[in-house]
């Protein structure tokens, strides 16, 4: 009787086995990290290389500055930021080189123009280089941001009143230049 | 013929007196003997070792400058290793599981950019074969997870668990949104499941 027991028993501990079995197994995890930094590529211009040629300033019957001056916009292609960002413009007016010293009277060396960045930020960045102040001139946009940007150039304006007529100079040149930063 | 017979019944004679003294000892004696059986199991038990590194960090993941300015970097195969592993029973088999590294910003990434950067991790030193398990997460850092069983180890096993993480690549080649990124990899060692 006591031996039916003993081989009841065992019997139990090989049926119990099995259930063992099911929490046999082990697992480890470990974390795979890294990280991204915030950065800003402005891509590089695609078209003329780079240059506004805006041609002739002045109108030749009249000697003031051309009332239909134009110049076709210019891309930066390849431009993000991979992160929130601000695009800011800003621009110098295009000013004679070669006759460096003060415009006589009735005259004046230098246009003024206002640029925009377009494509980035809903509202484009404008910069006018007649405002003493130009709040536009910086755009948030709060989200990463891969895309052309199209500046633009117009509202051409003789520095000191139109009033004024332009020195002759081979070369006038003014400069725009466009800036992504990224936010944290 | 007659003879034969007499001589074979004298010849079983003495086997039965020899026999006989050997019971009258046991009645003779007061001592008893019994058998009793020591018993014991020992339980299917499977155990990884602690992972060489509890954080696999990659660090600064793309490229600052170039024509791929902004897209992720050849990164290098990490390595890790579980020491020590072991199944004191045959028929156990390794699993491995990854999930992609996602960037800690939850909004969706503006076209041309990815938020997930994918991996194949490959666990080796168990059974005839390696396991890979390779994510393929989408730039919003959907179905980021991925999942592989290798083959069945024919006995019990001592050894080390290799763990290797390599091919890194972000969906479509795409631009990563900027911030932290995080993934994980859980090694499971077990018996072959069962399928009911």
């Amino acid at each position: 009787m006591n031996r039916l027991k003993f081989f009841a028993a065992l019997a139990g501990v090989v049926i119990s086995a099995p259930a063992q079995a099911q929490s046999a197994s082990d697992s480890a995890d470990f974390a795979v990290v890294g990280n991204v930094p915030a950065i800003c590529v402005g891509g590089s211009v695609t078209e003329a290389g780079g240059i506004f040629d805006l041609g002739i300033l002045v109108d030749t019957t009249t000697g003031f500055l051309r009332s239909d001056l134009s110049a076709p916009s210019q891309v930066l292609a390849g431009s993000f930021c991979s992160s929130r960002s601000s695009i800011a413009v800003a621009a110098t007016p295009v000013v004679a080189q070669t006759f460096t010293a003060t415009a006589p009277t009735g005259f004046s060396r230098s246009v003024d123009f206002t640029a925009t960045a377009a494509g980035w930020t809903t509202i484009p960045a404008s910069f006018s280089t007649a405002s003493a102040s130009n709040p536009a001139a910086i755009q948030q946009r709060t989200t990463a941001f891969s895309g052309p940007i199209t500046v633009n150039i117009g509202d051409f304006a003789t520095t000191g009143g139109t009033g004024l007529r332009l020195v002759a100079d081979t070369s006038y040149r003014g400069t725009v230049t466009v800036t992504l930063t990224p936010e944290s | 013929m007659k003879s034969a017979l007499f001589k074979s019944s004298l010849l079983m004679l003495p086997l039965y007196g020899m026999a006989a003294p050997a019971s009258a000892q046991e009645t003779a004696s007061e001592t008893a003997s019994g058998q009793v059986a020591v018993t014991g199991s020992v339980a299917r038990l499977c155990i990884l070792g602690e992972p060489s590194r509890a954080v696999v960090d990659l660090g600064q993941m793309v490229q600052t400058s170039g024509a791929s300015v902004g897209r992720i970097a050849a990164l290098a195969t990490q390595s890790v290793s579980l020491p020590g592993s072991f199944c004191n029973f045959a028929g156990s088999v390794l699993g491995v599981s990854a999930t992609a590294l996602l960037g800690d910003s939850a909004i969706a990434p503006p076209a041309g950019f990815s938020r997930a950067v994918n991996y194949t991790a490959t666990a080796t030193g168990w059974g005839n074969s390696d396991t890979a398990a390779t994510t393929n997460a989408a730039v919003d850092g959907a179905s980021p997870d991925s999942a592989a069983t290798g083959s069945t180890q024919p006995s019990p096993k001592l050894g080390d668990i290799e763990v290797a993480l390599s091919s890194f690549s972000a969906p479509q080649n795409a631009l990563l949104v900027a911030g932290n990124y995080s993934g994980l990899v859980t090694v499971t060692l077990g018996p072959v499941p069962v399928t009911e």
